[in-house]
């Protein structure tokens, strides 16, 4: 299908090598339209949005950031770790802005499920709701993502 | 027959070329800016072809402007003044700048083309900025994750720069990217030798620029760099320093107490280095060796996560709460902080609880 | 034929809608129409090429293509008109209004090859028109346009916060909807017919 020279140019980003090594869609063979609204249902089907999923991340994160070193115990079970790395990164929407490098693991100990997410992620999946192609370093599956942070 | 396929092709071609010729001479007379004047500060003047942006036409020059992005409007680093000649402002440019910016004529010099003779102003110290070509004559390991890369000047051959400033780097396209980057670093080194430049570099997972370094950089390779960049660089004053650094973050540290071991500096100093566990720790003899030919310096390393084959008998746990034990005198205290942004803001907070006022607070956060 | 061109003009826009009753056009028409700021963008570049080519295509036909006996031609000589102009205005736009060439001005190569534009320079030869006729055609239709691809960008940023089955993501239910708008234009028949 044709796309508009902006989305051209948005689908040049999100590939290997531009903006980041690997790329944002992995091994995905879909388009990152179809990408978005397949997980927007996804979303819809665990009866939660983007704002409330991006705001749960930028809690865990902004805890973590403050305990730079090592991790921390977030609400009894959540163990969180902030890894920053040198650098910012460009959000491959053409964003204004650039967000830092870094690295959010989040272990639930209730569930035992382990996600890791940049803050270029929670930007992505609040603006965007672009929760990265499958086979991508950071893909965070809904289901997981959504059991990881709210059981 | 012969003769209408004849006919046909003549007038299909004919017509085109017409339009062809009427687009090849709309090109001359639209997209042909001709000469146009860029004046600079109301000093200096470039007579450039006109039709690129103005950050391209500025870099080929020899005037360089930060960006991050490479002129691709996302990163909202190469904002200049332009007094005259921008034409309006752009819809790309807006989510850039705000109100004041817009009323100061701030606009993003790598989404104006230049159409016309131009005006504007940058910064004094943007003259300073040079493009080097470099030989890489040494590369180190420093930790399982640092590299110490030394860079030997070829063209110019020489740079000036205060200790505490970082270059950027440039990375070619290479096999796992498709367009050069260029990502900053400090310099480590004093600025007594010119014509080379140190800098230590820790891999960033995914990193265009440091994968290259790390995997694909060798010993004699030419690479680009671009600088001097920067405004966390050492004051002269005599008040007492505090230097804290976390991570690679001891690049712009070590340069900076490379120059005041040279001056024989007889300021009071304190160094703290945060880091996870003793394989973090980097540069000891020197600091060591440091604390010796310094009048009053020391030298405290903290680790926050020490395992037990660390054997670890200094301090341990977060930088903070040892500054009691450090800042002496906190209002004549200049603290001098590099490392990630985390590190750097309850350093910030601790700091300003232990009576440092925030104007002699200077930090370099992982820009 | 003898119709009032001021009728015209308003058929093409309501009764004769080129995209949802002959369906040119689609394949912009379904990519673009994710967001209603760039489907504005697309179909205003639509209207005002639509406008102007109807217009410098009747009188290629008419002062050219007739003369040398080689209407047979048109399709081709159309498309190379089409594309000239499209290049032409681009390079126009950009020089005089850097504004203009961000909203506009980088949707017109899209429309290079767009067929609603061919369709109506074609349309003006089927159906015989004088020149004032061809020019508000082309406004009409380019109207059209603009109004159904705005009315499709619409209702699909609606449609994007609700739960949509795996089989009619994307253009499935694009054009499910498009068929529900062409059968509402329908309604409007009664007012004028052309054709």
């Amino acid at each position: 299908m044709k796309e508009t020279p902006h989305e051209i140019k948005i689908h040049n980003n999100l590939k290997a090598g531009v903006i980041s090594i690997d790329g944002f869609l992995g091994d995905d063979s879909r388009h990152y339209h179809e990408i978005i609204v397949e997980d927007r249902n996804e979303l819809l089907k665990l009866n939660t949005t983007t704002e409330e999923l991006a705001d749960r991340m930028n809690y865990f994160t902004e805890i973590s950031f403050e305990h730079y070193e090592g991790s921390v115990l977030i609400d009894d079970h959540y163990e969180v770790e902030y890894r920053s790395y040198r650098g910012k990164i460009l959000c491959p929407f053409f964003h204004p802005g650039l967000f830092r490098k870094g690295e959010i693991f989040l272990y639930n100990k209730k569930n035992d499920i382990r996600i890791c997410w940049t803050p270029l992620n929670i930007h992505m999946i609040r603006e965007h709701c672009f929760l990265e192609g499958k086979g991508s370093k950071h893909r965070l599956e809904p289901k997981e993502l959504y059991r990881s942070l709210f059981e | 027959m012969i003769v209408v396929i004849v006919n046909t092709v003549l007038i299909v071609s004919g017509i085109s070329g017409l339009l062809a010729l009427l687009l090849v001479i709309a090109d001359m007379l639209f997209a042909n800016y001709g000469e146009c004047k860029i004046n600079i500060n109301g000093k200096k003047e470039l007579n450039l072809k006109g039709g690129s942006s103005l950050l391209t036409l500025l870099n080929e020059s020899g005037i360089y402007l930060a960006s991050a992005c490479g002129g691709r409007g996302s990163c909202g680093f190469c904002k200049c003044k332009i007094t005259q000649g921008g034409g309006p402002l752009l819809p790309t440019e807006k989510p850039f700048l705000n109100k004041t910016e817009i009323n100061n004529q701030i606009r993003l010099s790598c989404q104006v083309k230049v159409k016309e003779d131009i005006s504007i102003e940058i910064p004094e110290d943007i003259f300073n900025i040079r493009k080097f070509k470099a030989r890489v004559t040494d590369i180190k390991d420093l930790t399982y994750d640092i590299k110490e890369l030394t860079l030997q000047l070829i063209k110019p051959d020489s740079i000036d720069f205060k200790p505490g400033q970082y270059i950027q780097l440039e990375a070619p396209p290479y096999e796992k990217s498709k367009q050069p980057v260029s990502r900053a670093y400090s310099i480590s080194n004093a600025p007594f030798e010119k014509d080379f430049i140190q800098l230590i570099i820790r891999l960033v997972p995914d990193g265009l620029c440091t994968t290259y370094v790390f995997e694909y950089l060798q010993v004699n390779d030419i690479v680009n760099v671009t600088g001097p960049f920067g405004d966390f660089y050492i004051r002269d004053t005599q008040a007492d320093m505090l230097f804290i650094a976390g991570g690679s973050g001891k690049a712009p540290i070590k340069s900076m107490l490379e120059y005041l071991v040279k001056n024989k500096s007889r300021r009071k100093m304190v160094y703290m280095f945060g880091a996870q566990t003793k394989k973090d720790l980097y540069y000891t003899a020197l600091l060591e060796k440091y604390e010796k030919e310094l009048l009053d310096f020391t030298y405290v390393p903290v680790l926050s996560k020490p395992t037990q084959e660390c054997e670890w008998e200094g301090k341990c746990g977060y930088i903070p709460p040892y500054f009691p034990e450090y800042i002496k005198d906190p209002k004549n205290t200049e603290a001098y902080l590099c490392g990630s942004p985390g590190m750097i803001a309850a350093v910030i907070k601790g700091l300003k609880e232990n009576g440092v006022p925030e104007d002699k607070i200077y930090y370099d956060s992982f820009a | 034929m003898e119709i009032n061109a001021f009728i015209i003009f308003i058929a093409a826009i309501f009764t004769s809608n080129i995209l949802l009753t002959n369906f040119l056009g689609m394949c912009s028409f379904l990519s673009v129409s994710r967001e209603v700021e760039s489907s504005l963008g697309l179909g205003l570049a639509v209207f005002f090429v639509m406008t102007f080519t109807t217009a410098i295509n009747f009188v290629v036909y008419h002062f050219i293509l007739v003369p040398l006996n080689i209407i047979y031609l048109q399709y081709i000589i159309f498309i190379i008109v089409i594309a000239a102009f499209v290049q032409l205005t681009e390079m126009i736009i950009e020089r005089f209004s850097p504004v203009l060439y961000y909203t506009l001005g980088i949707f017109l190569p899209l429309i290079t090859v767009n067929c609603a534009i061919l369709g109506v320079s074609l349309f003006l030869v089927i159906r015989d028109y004088n020149f004032l006729q061809s020019v508000l055609y082309g406004a009409g239709s380019g109207i059209g346009w603009f109004i159904a691809i705005l009315a499709l960008a619409g209702i699909r940023q609606k449609v994007k916060y609700n739960y949509v089955p795996a089989g009619l993501q994307g253009a499935g239910l694009s054009l499910i909807i498009t068929g529900i708008m062409a059968l509402a234009f329908i309604g409007f028949s009664g007012i004028v017919v052309i054709q």
